[in-house]
């Protein structure tokens, strides 16, 4: 039998791969959007599967919304990917960003609780919710210490998660995802607006990239192959947590430095500091222990960080010539 | 007014906490501000006896309805009043509704936390009001270390301890972000005669003076095993104001550092009112006797059980002795003592009522 999944979020960077990779896994995919009949599913287009995913309306901060299409598309999986998804942009819409990621997972918990249907759900947790590391690698024993209205709304959803595993037997699962990247992120992402202005630099652009605080270090992995493990989690026995990252951390220097040389270019002579663009608090250490993944799903990141700047950069180049 | 007379408000004034911080705060020469939920019923009698009618002049004591799920009301009073200090002891306080409101607590909790500290930012007081911020010992839930302390990882196991993790992390985010002057006060367990009779001490010592005294044959609880680190509320406030009253913002642990089980409670309780109870059978079977007349009077209800329980919560509240110089002064034995002495004195009241022929409510759980 073909299995069903639902996609919550399924415009963004992440649905869009994950679609993908269910697609080829024979499954049927079926993709919410808050207001369905007027998302161009961009990401879905580019990927050239739109006409492969089915589309429904449905917002998640409504118990009735969310009821409504559970019921109809009888899912036996459902992945949550949807939410305000920036740090920055949570500063100023904490209210929203608690609303969409922990009401919005409160309610998907509670309509399969109500449906008592044996959907599998995973939620998109975030590294976000650690906070500084202090030098020891986050596992998913790590304490949370989060730094943002964003962090702290994840932090919440995690637990809930959790919980409803606990107190109601759900089959439940959290991926702490660390930052994965893709030519999908938008460009208010760090690492997109980077590679943006990198290729229109070295397109002949006489203009400087303005960056926040360019030592924070971050580990990046390629968006692509996490949505495996995503889907990997829901395949187990039995449900659990797990950190999904790369093992690897750098500076985001580093990967400054990564998409100006995979041009030819020194950064050095590009790329100005701006104070403005500072968070009020921002994580300075990040590093991640992605042991249990390997260990229980088999799953290991094959792209690096240098891999993933490179990739971009192509991905860039190419969709520019294109134009 | 006296111009320089400090100004609080407090959210949740007409809960047990609200009313004894606000006693409290009255007699160190506070301007009290309340805020209470419109309610079809009168909802204040926590605090009736600090009341001051409009009318008069000098008021110190000003309740004013709004709700923490509005906003816009929270903006408007808190720009009226202007307050030095905003303590937020408003919330769906109940572990157990929690698991059948888990939406409306998270609305409560977790986002009217965020509300208030919204309304500091947007008023511009940042730099002048400072807030506290109730958490709750709940947040340690399945502990991870025994005793819990300030840096203990938390552990969440029910809707109301996840919407209290939220509020905790997004206070610590304000002051990180923003500079704000916002404290944790991590307390455990605490109780009095004014804790909501829903709350299992309550219920307990309740429940007893209204069998000695006839009004049921027995009482009904749930997890005999639960165990909590339990102080009294009067103490508790205390450390509320003295946070407030420091150099810098810090999160404290505030808790006796002793631990009993409800079984013992009951015990205590019990002892209090003549009662020597026999306990015999397990589990959900485990009943309580009276050793005098052999008469079951405890009895376990699982319907009381919750989802994912919170088995044992033991308070490490060094840092607090240490630097703010406090400690609890009411020993377990006498908070139970003070409790069943109210509420023996409760049931009198209504054998009064009822031999005289006025109907007397029961309340009804």
């Amino acid at each position: 039998m073909k299995k069903t999944a639902l996609i919550f979020g399924i415009s963004g960077q992440d649905g869009s791969y994950l679609s993908e990779l269910l697609l080829t896994k024979g499954y049927r995919v079926v993709g919410s959007s808050r207001d369905a009949q007027m998302s161009r599913f961009s990401n879905l287009v580019r990927l050239k599967i739109r006409d492969q995913v089915e589309v429904e309306s449905a917002a998640l901060n409504d118990f009735r919304s969310v009821l409504q299409v559970l019921k109809k598309i009888r899912p036996d999986e459902v992945y949550n990917l949807a939410g305000q998804s920036s740090v920055g942009l949570s500063f100023d819409q904490p209210v929203e960003s608690f609303e969409s990621i922990s009401i919005g997972t409160l309610n998907l918990l509670e309509a399969i609780r109500f449906l008592e249907a044996p959907i599998k759900i995973y939620n998109a947790s975030s590294s976000e919710c650690f906070g500084n590391t202090d030098g020891r690698p986050a596992d998913e024993f790590t304490p949370f210490r989060p730094r943002s209205p964003y962090a702290v709304a994840k932090a919440a959803a995690f637990w809930q998660m959790a919980n409803y595993r606990e107190a109601y037997g759900l089959f439940a699962c959290s991926g702490l995802l660390f930052n994965h990247e893709s030519p999908l992120r938008p460009q208010r992402f760090v690492t997109r607006k980077i590679v943006n202005a990198a290729c229109r630099i070295a397109a002949g652009m006489n203009e400087k990239l303005e960056l926040g605080n360019i030592s924070v270090e971050r580990d990046w992995g390629w968006a692509p192959e996490y949505v495996e493990a995503m889907w990997l989690m829901l395949q187990q026995d039995n449900p659990d947590d797990y950190v999904i990252a790369t093992g690897e951390t750098n500076r985001l220097e580093d990967f400054v430095d990564g998409v100006f040389t995979s041009l030819g270019l020194n950064w050095g002579e590009h790329v100005k500091t701006n104070r403005n663009l500072f968070r009020p608090t921002d994580i300075l250490t990040v590093k991640a222990n992605p042991g249990k993944a390997a260990q229980k799903l088999g799953w290991k990141a094959r792209y690096k960080m240098r891999d993933v700047a490179r990739m971009m950069v192509e991905e860039e180049k190419e969709g520019w010539e294109k134009l | 007014m006296g111009k320089t007379m400090k100004k609080a408000l407090i959210t949740g004034i007409t809960g047990q906490d609200g009313a004894y911080l606000a006693e409290f705060l009255l007699k160190k020469d506070y301007e009290v501000h309340g805020i209470k939920r419109r309610a079809s019923l009168f909802n204040t009698d926590r605090i009736d006896h600090l009341y001051q009618d409009p009318h008069e002049s000098e008021r110190r004591f000003v309740l004013h309805y709004g709700d923490l799920t509005d906003s816009t009301n929270l903006i408007r009073i808190i720009q009226q009043i202007q307050p030095d200090e905003i303590y937020n002891l408003a919330a769906q306080s109940h572990v157990k509704v929690s698991f059948e409101t888990p939406e409306y607590t998270a609305n409560a909790d977790a986002l009217g936390a965020l509300r208030l500290l919204e309304a500091i930012r947007i008023l511009g007081l940042e730099k002048r009001t400072k807030f506290y911020q109730a958490s709750t010992s709940e947040l340690y839930g399945l502990v991870q270390e025994t005793p819990q302390n300030e840096k203990t990882p938390f552990y969440p196991r029910s809707p109301y301890a996840v919407a209290k993790l939220y509020a905790y992390w997004i206070t610590v985010n304000y002051r990180e972000a923003y500079g704000l002057f916002g404290c944790n006060g991590i307390l455990f367990n605490h109780e009095s005669p004014l804790r909501g009779e829903t709350f299992v001490t309550r219920k307990i010592t309740r429940g007893l003076a209204r069998i000695k005294l006839g009004f049921q044959d027995s009482l009904f609880l749930g997890n005999l095993d639960g165990k909590r680190d339990w102080g009294h509320a009067r103490d508790y406030v205390e450390l509320m104001w003295l946070m407030l009253q420091q150099e810098k913002p810090k999160d404290y642990v505030v808790s006796t550092g002793k631990q009993h089980s409800v079984r013992e409670f009951v015990n205590v309780a019990g002892k209090e009112l003549g009662f020597d109870i026999r306990w015999e059978g397990e589990g959900v079977e485990e009943k309580g006797y009276n050793q005098k007349t052999d008469r079951c009077i405890v009895a376990v209800d699982p319907r009381y059980f919750r989802p994912t329980e919170v088995d044992a919560l033991l308070g490490d509240s060094n840092l607090a002795r240490e630097e703010l110089g406090w400690e609890p002064k009411t020993s377990f034995e006498d908070m139970v003592a003070e409790m069943v002495a109210h509420d023996l004195r409760e049931a009198e009241r209504d054998l009064l009522c009822r031999r005289e022929g006025f109907f007397v409510p029961n309340g009804i759980e």
